[in-house]
C-alpha cells in the first residue's frame, strides 16, 4: 500500500482525536469525597486498618502507601505528589520544619481534633506541644511513638550497665569490633551529638563541630557492620555478631522480642547532656496534605484510627510494633496482652519517656550531616 | 513516490519517536539542571551556581566514586576470568547440557537480588549455614566474611554473573573451528592461539559483557549495603542520602551526573569500538 499525504493526514487526525479521547478518560477532578489517599509509614497501610475503614466507608476507594523513610515520602509531595495524597504520616520535626513551612501540608481543624488529646497517655494529654506549629495551628495527630537510643545483648551487656553508661558505652575501647550502627542517618546525627555531649537541638559551632566530628569518626571506625535493615542488626545482635547497636530503640528492638529473643532490649541512658536526658523519642504525626482537592474522608480516617481496636492494629501491625498514645485510654490498653506489652518494653516506657528528649528539628542539621556522611566516608 | 513513501514513513514515525527522545532525556535533563541549582532547592528556578560540583570534591564525595569504579572494575575482571572458560564451554563443549545450563542461570535472575543477597548473609553469618554447621560439627567457631570489601565484590561477581556469561559465549560462539584448527595446523601453540584468535574474534562479546557488568556494578547498592554492611560507602550510596536524608537534591544530582558522564562516556567509548552488528547476527 502507497501512503498518500491525504491518508497520511487523516491518520494523523485520527491519533490526535484518539489521544483527546483517552485524554478526557483521565479520573474526573471533581468529586474526590469517594476516595482518599495515604503516605505513611508501614502499619496505616495494613489490612487491620484499612479492611475495616473500607467496609464502614463502602463507596470510598482507600488507597495507602508505605514508605521507608521521611524524606523519601517528603520527596514524593515536594515532587507534586500533593494533589495524590490526603493524609501523611511522618515523624513530628518532619513535619514542623519541612512540611508546614512549605506549605506541603496544612493545620487540622482544633474543634474536631483537640478532644482526643484528653484520653491519651500523660505524655501526649497536655495536649503534646510537638504537634502543634509554632503559629499554634494542629499539625497532626499523634499516634505511634517509642524512645529511640540505642539496643543491647543483655546476655553480654547488663541492661543496667548500658543505662549508666549510656553513650559512653560505645567510645570504651573494649566495645569496637562490638557492635554495629544502624545507618537511620538522622538519628544518628542526634545520638553522635548526644554521645560528644552535645545538645543536638542547638546551634553546634567551631570547637563543637570538631567535637561531633571526633564522636562521628570514633563510633563508625569501632563499628562492626553498618545497615539501614533492622532485621539484620537484630540477627546480628542475636547470633553474637555484635553485642550492641548504636542507633534503635523498641521500634527495631520489638520485633525480635516479640519472637522470643527477650535478651534484645532497647536502652535509654539514665543521664545525658541536656537537662540530664541522654535519650530521645520519636512521635509521628498523621497530617492532612495540602491537596488543592482535598478529600472530607481524610479528616474521618484520623478520627478512625482514635478507636481502641484500630489503635491496636496501628501499633501491632506486621514488621515492628510501637507503643501508641492512645494506650491512655483503658479500653486500648485492654486490646493487648502481657507478650505484647513485653514486646515494647512496656515495664520500663514511661521513665524512659522521663529520660528522654523530644525528637526536634536539628538545629546545625546541614553542617552536621555533611561531616557524618564524611566521617562515614573514611 | 517512491521517495515520498519513504518521506512519509519518517514522518508518521515522528511523533512516537519525539514522545520515545522526550522520555528518555526528559529526566535526564531534570537532573543535569538540577545538578547545577544552588544546595538545598526544591525547584528549577533558580541562578545556576555551580556548588554542588564543588562540594564533591571539598567533602571527599570522590573517595565513594573511586570505590564504587574500583570495585566494578575488579569485579567485572573477576567476572571476565570465572566466565570464560564456562562460556567457552557452553558455546564449543557442553552441547545438549549449555541449555540446562541457561535456564539454571536465568532461573537465579528470576529471584529479587536483595533476597539472593539475603541468602548469602544467611549462609555466611556468624551462627549461619556454614559457620553454624561446622562450631556444632567440631566445636570450633570462626568469624564470619561479611562486612568487608571483599564480600562486596564477591557479591558484585554474583549478581552480575550473567550479564557476563551470555554475551561473552555468544562472542565465543563467532570464532569459527576452522579458524581454531588453521592455526593449530600451522603450528600456533594453546597460549597462541586464545590471545591471537580467539580473544581478538570474541572481542565484541567481551567488550559487550565487561560493559554491561562494569556499568552495572558502578552503580550498585544492595552488594555494599547488605553483604558489605557499608564496609565502604559507594557512590550509590551518597546519592541516596544526597536526596533523602540530605534534603539536597542539587548535590545528589550533581553526584548522578558526575556518574552518569564516566559511565556514559565509557560505554559510547567501548561501543565505538567494536562491532555491534557482528554479534547481534546481522551482516557485517
Amino acid at each position: 500500500m502507497t501512503v498518500t499525504r491525504r491518508r497520511f493526514l487523516a491518520g494523523t487526525a485520527a491519533t490526535a482525536a484518539g489521544l483527546m479521547v483517552a485524554g478526557r478518560m483521565s479520573p474526573a477532578r471533581a468529586a474526590r469525597n469517594d476516595q482518599m489517599n495515604i503516605l505513611c509509614w508501614e502499619g496505616y497501610n495494613s489490612d487491620g486498618v484499612l479492611g475495616p475503614f473500607r467496609a464502614a466507608n463502602s463507596g470510598v476507594t482507600v488507597r495507602a502507601e508505605s514508605g521507608t523513610s521521611d524524606p523519601d515520602m517528603i520527596n514524593k509531595l515536594r515532587a507534586g505528589e500533593t494533589s495524590v495524597w490526603d493524609l501523611i504520616n511522618v515523624n513530628q520535626p518532619w513535619a514542623r520544619d519541612q512540611l508546614y513551612p512549605e506549605g506541603l501540608i496544612k493545620p487540622l481543624s482544633k474543634e474536631r481534633f483537640l478532644p482526643y488529646f484528653d484520653k491519651m497517655l500523660p505524655e501526649f494529654a497536655a495536649p503534646y506541644p510537638l504537634a502543634f506549629a509554632d503559629d499554634g495551628n494542629l499539625l497532626g495527630m499523634p499516634q505511634r511513638y517509642g524512645p529511640f537510643s540505642f539496643v543491647v545483648n543483655t546476655d553480654k551487656i547488663s541492661r543496667e550497665t548500658a543505662e549508666d553508661q549510656g553513650w559512653n558505652l560505645f567510645l570504651d575501647p573494649a566495645m569496637k569490633g562490638r557492635y554495629g550502627v544502624l545507618t537511620y542517618d538522622n538519628w544518628n546525627v542526634i545520638h553522635m551529638c548526644l554521645t560528644a555531649g552535645l545538645n543536638p537541638f542547638a546551634a553546634i559551632e567551631g570547637e563543637n563541630l570538631s567535637k561531633f566530628r571526633d564522636t562521628a569518626m570514633g563510633i563508625f571506625g569501632g563499628a562492626k557492620l553498618l545497615t539501614d535493615d533492622l532485621v539484620a542488626m537484630n540477627t546480628a545482635l542475636i547470633n553474637g555478631e555484635i553485642d550492641a547497636y548504636f542507633t534503635g530503640g523498641t521500634y527495631t528492638a520489638s520485633p525480635a522480642r516479640y519472637d522470643g529473643a527477650d535478651n534484645v532490649r532497647a536502652i535509654t541512658p539514665n543521664s545525658g547532656p541536656v537537662d540530664g536526658k541522654g535519650g530521645c523519642v520519636w512521635v509521628e504525626l498523621t497530617s492532612a496534605v495540602n491537596n488543592p482537592d482535598p478529600s472530607s474522608v481524610a479528616e474521618d480516617f484520623l478520627e478512625f484510627v482514635q478507636t481502641p481496636e484500630i489503635a491496636k492494629a496501628v501499633a501491632f501491625t506486621e514488621g515492628t510494633y510501637n507503643p501508641v498514645s492512645q494506650m491512655g485510654n483503658p479500653d486500648v490498653l485492654a486490646q493487648f496482652d502481657s507478650e505484647e506489652l513485653n514486646a515494647i518494653q512496656m515495664d520500663s516506657l514511661a521513665e524512659e519517656m522521663a529520660r528522654s528528649l523530644d525528637y526536634d528539628v536539628v538545629t546545625s542539621y546541614d553542617a552536621l550531616i555533611d561531616i557524618y556522611t564524611e566521617a562515614r566516608r573514611t | 513516490m517512491e521517495r515520498h513513501d519513504r518521506k512519509l514513513g519518517l514522518l508518521s514515525a515522528m511523533p512516537l519517536g519525539l514522545i520515545l527522545v522526550l522520555s528518555f532525556l526528559a529526566p535526564l535533563v531534570v537532573v543535569a539542571v538540577f545538578s547545577v541549582m544552588p544546595a538545598k532547592v526544591f525547584t528549577l528556578a533558580h541562578m545556576p551556581d555551580f556548588s554542588a560540583y564543588g562540594v564533591f570534591f571539598e567533602r571527599g564525595y570522590y573517595k565513594s566514586l573511586l570505590w564504587s569504579l574500583a570495585m566494578a572494575l575488579i569485579a567485572t575482571l573477576a567476572l571476565f576470568l570465572v566466565c570464560w572458560p564456562l562460556a567457552f564451554g557452553m558455546a564449543k563443549v557442553f552441547g545438549r547440557f549449555t541449555l540446562v545450563l541457561t535456564v539454571a542461570v536465568v532461573m537465579s535472575l528470576f529471584v529479587s537480588e536483595n533476597i539472593r543477597l539475603f541468602g548469602w548473609v544467611l549462609t555466611l553469618m556468624k551462627g549461619g549455614l556454614f559457620e553454624g554447621y561446622f562450631r556444632s560439627l567440631t566445636g570450633i567457631g570462626f568469624d564470619s566474611p561479611l562486612y568487608n570489601t571483599g564480600i562486596i565484590i564477591f557479591g558484585l561477581v554474583y549478581v552480575y554473573l550473567p550479564f557476563m556469561l551470555f554475551p561473552l559465549a555468544q562472542g565465543i560462539s563467532m570464532v569459527p573451528d576452522d579458524t581454531r584448527q588453521a592455526a593449530a595446523d600451522l603450528g600456533a601453540s594453546r597460549w597462541q592461539i586464545l590471545c591471537q584468535v580467539e580473544l581478538p574474534l570474541a572481542a565484541p562479546g567481551i567488550m559487550v559483557g565487561s560493559l554491561l557488568t562494569f556499568v552495572l556494578a558502578a552503580g550498585a547498592l544492595a552488594e555494599s549495603k547488605i553483604l558489605g554492611g557499608q564496609a565502604v560507602i559507594v557512590i550509590a550510596d551518597d546519592i541516596e542520602t544526597a536526596f533523602t536524608f540530605g534534603q539536597n537534591w542539587p548535590l545528589g544530582a550533581a553526584l548522578s551526573m558526575v556518574l552518569i558522564v564516566i559511565i556514559g562516556g565509557l560505554a559510547l567509548f567501548g561501543v565505538s569500538r567494536i562491532d555491534l552488528d557482528a554479534i547481534m547476527g546481522r551482516k557485517r
